[in-house]
């Protein structure tokens, strides 16, 4: 990354993504355990229902599942892109302000409890779990706020107790859970893409690009306050609002994904390192790369989680963490290479 | 010339502790200045206090005879410099990626450059001799490379006003000759203001047109180089023994332990202590 980044270089990198993007997302949208063909589907609906069995199953259930899995991917890749620049921590993931733990708790909540009324065809669990991390955030940057003068540590700190104390209380909820809830409890701990209505998922999709464009328009920002506090002052910017409005974001569209698809791990972490160890650390190119390497990435895992077994499905997560590890560390390894003992 | 930077009555401190009292000065534009002083009394306070980090507890600070609360972030950026000491990076920026950031306080949001902005970044690698490390990464320079990434990071930011924190900190005599050179070099040619917080004295009495001496929380003096670095006012302060002596016009000074060879002779100003 000897050259300064330009308008072109950036855009062109973006486009190539985003192609290979469409493409992925075509491939995964065909391939399942029921075969559909690409010809059916262009056919169109059809004079009733029932007529054109691959068009339904492509709009109905595959694309909308593709297009969660997208977005989920992005959310999680870009929250992790942010919150390694502002806490300056290249281990920081999106989970660390003590998300996960918030929404889990929500959503063990829900489950246990029984709660059935749905509000705006959004599920009891998805709305705990979003509320769930959404004050957990809130917790942990108070307490880290109140905490001290280094706020990135103490900010750390707040989120890393936080996170074990919700984690022993999910422990005890499962287990005096019900045997019948306890499946379902693991399989949201374990982060999976389901089905979600179609308004649901348009209303997500808007607040998730939104935020990510929001984002983006700081992107340079964050460049500078990974030199630290200082630095980024001398260089003209205004840390602290830059940094509320980054949290802020971030907690949301991380709420978002999280309550859409439960704790899926890996992707914030790994994705924003790899594409950072390939193509630099400019935030400029890094957040939008990591959004849709992201959206890549969790798409192939989530194809593969339905289709491996046959009818019987792996949660996402499992996918995202056995096949994630790996080809990081196999990045890792390649790209060091040129500087460290490794030769 | 005029006062680029004037200090009125200034008084810092932290919680109980007072660090600054009642400090002023009037800088004039285009001059050298190096603060010395002993540890702890409040050399890179009152570096944070004139860069608008910190917010003085009474007394005022101007630029260019404005308030420098009356400046936006940015604003401030334009007028000011910082090479701070200490610095690590996490991620690993190249040189050129870091000398570029200096363009930002005069850039658009997403701080893409133009032509004049490639220009003012490769002069400053120029004058700093880092044009060669262009593409490397920050963290694999040594010491004193990276500080003169930093410095070239401060003349790219094109400020009227340059404000360093022992900028030849570990560093070999080579590196520390060469950097003062570049400092004086960008004061006469480009007519910058330079304060130096240094705990090098000879260096300070080789460079500085001016030093401000902060002797203790409220004692200070300022005033041209020559005649606030004097035998008396370094021994009364730092409570060590001194040798003095001058080539052709450079003053220099050693100080002398306890366990100095013969240190009777070499002392030609000696002390009872």
């Amino acid at each position: 990354m000897t050259e300064i980044l330009t308008v072109k270089k950036l855009s062109i990198k973006v486009v190539i993504c985003l192609s290979v993007l469409a493409v992925v997302m075509c491939i995964c949208t065909l391939s399942g355990t029921q075969k559909i063909s690409l010809m059916k589907v262009i056919d169109g609906p059809g004079q009733k229902p029932g007529d054109n069995i691959d068009y339904e199953i492509f709009i109905g259930y595959r694309l909308p599942r593709v297009v969660l899995a997208v977005l989920v991917g992005a959310a999680l890749a870009c929250s992790g892109v942010v919150l390694q620049a502002i806490l300056r921590n290249p281990l920081a993931d999106p989970y660390i302000l003590g998300i996960s733990s918030g929404a889990g708790l929500g959503a063990i909540i829900a489950i246990i409890s029984g709660i059935t009324w749905n509000f705006w065809a959004g599920s009891p669990l998805a709305i705990f779990a979003f509320a769930g991390s959404l004050i957990t955030v809130w917790l942990v940057w108070s307490i880290g706020h109140f905490a001290g003068r280094s706020q990135v540590t103490s900010l750390l700190l707040a989120g890393v107790v936080v996170n074990a104390f919700f984690s022993a209380v999910i422990m005890f909820l499962t287990s005096i859970a019900k045997s019948e809830q306890l499946r379902s409890i693991i399989y949201w701990l374990m982060g999976n893409i389901t089905d979600k209505s179609s308004p649901v998922l348009l209303a997500c999709s808007v607040c998730i690009i939104a935020g990510i464009i929001c984002l983006f328009s700081i992107s340079n920002k964050l460049n500078i306050i990974t030199l630290g506090e200082y630095e980024a002052k001398g260089l003209g910017v205004d840390t602290e609002k830059t940094k509320i409005l980054a949290f802020i974001v971030t907690a949301f569209i991380t709420s978002i994904a999280v309550s859409l698809s439960g704790l899926i791990g890996f992707v914030g972490l790994i994705v924003p390192h790899a594409v950072r160890l390939v193509f630099g650390p400019d935030h400029r190119q890094l957040l939008p790369l990591s959004a849709i390497i992201g959206g890549i990435f969790l798409v192939i895992a989530d194809t593969i989680a339905r289709t491996i077994f046959g009818q019987e499905q792996l949660p996402v997560g499992v996918i995202t963490a056995i096949a994630g590890g790996p080809f990081f560390l196999i990045l890792l390894a390649r790209y060091t290479k040129k500087v460290s003992w490794l030769k | 010339m005029s006062d680029i930077i004037e200090v009125k009555n200034l008084s810092f401190g932290y919680k109980q502790k007072s660090i600054l009292k009642d400090l002023s000065l009037e800088v004039k534009q285009g001059i050298f200045v190096g603060i010395v002083g002993p540890n702890g009394v409040g050399k890179t306070t009152l570096l944070n206090l004139l860069c608008g980090l910190l917010e003085p507890k009474a007394g005022s600070i101007k630029i260019d005879a404005v308030d420098i609360k009356s400046f936006s972030v940015r604003e401030l950026a334009q007028k000011i410099a910082v090479v701070r000491q200490e610095f690590v990076p996490v991620f690993d920026f190249t040189v050129t990626q870091t000398v570029s950031m200096a363009r930002t306080p005069y850039l658009g949001t997403f701080g893409f450059m133009d032509k004049t902005d490639r220009q003012i970044v490769n002069e400053a690698l120029k004058a700093t001799d880092t044009t060669q490390f262009g593409s490397r990464a920050l963290g694999s320079l040594s010491g004193g490379e990276r500080q003169r990434v930093f410095i070239a990071r401060a003349l790219a930011q094109k400020t009227p006003i340059l404000l360093l924190d022992e900028p030849t900190n570990f560093l070999d005599l080579k590196h520390q000759v060469n950097i003062y050179d570049l400092l004086k070099a960008a004061q006469h040619e480009q007519g910058k203001t330079i304060i130096a917080v240094t705990h090098d004295i000879n260096l300070a009495a080789q460079y500085c047109d001016e030093i401000l001496f902060l002797a203790s929380e409220s004692s200070y003096r300022y005033g041209c180089t020559k005649d606030v670095l004097s035998v008396e006012q370094i021994k009364n302060v730092f409570d060590i023994n001194i040798f003095s002596g001058k080539v052709d016009k450079e003053y220099f000074f050693i100080p002398l332990g306890k366990f100095a060879k013969d240190s009777g002779k070499a002392n030609q100003i000696q002390d009872k202590s």
